[in-house]
């Protein structure tokens, strides 16, 4: 799958901060259409109503988690295909294997950096 | 109730033992006052048992009550704890007002024109004033912290002081609570948090999982 620089990305994040420092590093990388939702179920409304490139989440969120999300997305039949980024503080190996069984893309450990984003991303569009 | 003692069995078997053919009036209320007699010393035994029970109950409220008046718990619920509280508010606070800041300077420089070097220059030097200004807010907050480290110590010894005196490490692990429901939600949905330095797992072994293109090896991490 190339990697378009134009396609939509989603970032999902309770914390406004964090979504505004992804935005900036995907700005930086040559991003413009980013899209922004501070849970999973404003999220997965939004991904109902537009197809997105990319989807890049935290797992801590309420009411709807991350994880949760990335579970709903697999089970959508016209959702499932979305390529999906986890991004998030969580990182016990619970964590890190249940989002590999449930069909993350990738896993980003927080506090990451610019680099790491970048390489995550190419690497899900290079598989 | 109290049993009766031998001696007051005894005094009853004693009378009944006695040849009573004809029994009377009289030996009827002979046996009755020795019943009483018996009874008003099982009462009287009874009644000192009971009272150095309650004596010894309320000997141990007292001394109870005065360790928890040692502990102040005044000063825990009205001054230490909501103090601390602030204290955090005010680091959240100052942290966001900081990051806010500092975004705002970096975000002024990333959309600044750079055709004109000099005013591009003049920009970016007046910016980085801002961002340095900003980053004063990590000695405020770490004096902040170190206030809330302090108040939770004092918590912690107070607490640590009545346990021992109480004796209550001897009396065994507590008994299981019921898990809240937001537990069980943070359980289900692994809500762990943040890990300390060294513990949890590296971006580089998220890495290492990940580049497993052997199924294989994966199923074993869920054996």
């Amino acid at each position: 799958m190339a990697l378009d620089l134009s396609m939509p990305i989603l970032v999902v994040d309770d914390y406004k901060t964090m979504i505004r420092i992804i935005r900036n590093l995907l700005k930086q990388l040559g991003f413009e259409d980013v899209d922004e939702a501070s849970d999973g179920t404003e999220a997965f409304a939004k991904m109902k109503d537009r197809r997105y490139g990319l989807v890049i989440s935290d797992w801590n969120m309420e009411p709807m988690t991350g994880y949760e999300l990335l579970k709903h997305v697999r089970a959508d039949t016209s959702l499932a295909k979305t390529p999906f980024i986890m991004v998030t503080a969580e990182s016990k190996t619970e964590n890190v294997i249940a989002a590999k069984k449930a069909g993350v893309n990738n896993y980003i450990v927080k506090p990451f950096n610019a680099q790491t984003l970048k390489g995550k991303i190419e690497a899900v569009f290079n598989d | 109730m109290a049993q009766p003692t031998a001696t007051e069995i005894g005094r009853v078997v004693e009378f009944l033992q006695q040849d009573r053919e004809d029994v009377k009036l009289n030996d009827v209320m002979d046996l009755a006052e020795r019943m009483a007699q018996s009874l008003d010393e099982a009462v009287a035994t009874t009644d000192k048992m009971l009272h150095a029970e309650f004596r010894s109950i309320a000997e141990q409220i007292s001394s109870l009550k005065r360790e928890i008046r040692d502990l102040r718990p005044d000063q825990f619920r009205f001054e230490r704890i909501p103090e601390a509280g602030r204290e955090l508010d005010a680091v959240v606070e100052s942290t966001q007002d900081a990051t806010e800041t500092i975004m705002a300077a970096a975000e002024a420089i990333m959309a600044a024109d750079a055709s004109d070097p000099a005013a591009y220059k003049a920009l970016v030097d007046d910016k980085m004033i801002v961002i340095f200004e900003a980053c004063s807010f990590q000695d405020l907050t770490g004096q902040r912290i170190r206030k809330v480290v302090k108040t939770l110590s004092w918590i912690d010894e107070r607490i640590e002081s009545l346990a021992q005196r109480l004796n209550l490490a001897e009396t065994g692990p507590a008994e299981a609570v019921e898990e809240s429901e937001d537990e069980r939600r943070m359980r289900e949905l692994m809500l762990n948090g943040p890990q300390m330095k060294g513990q949890g797992v590296s971006q580089s072994d998220v890495d290492d999982f990940f580049s497993m293109s052997d199924q294989e090896d994966i199923d074993k991490l869920f054996d």
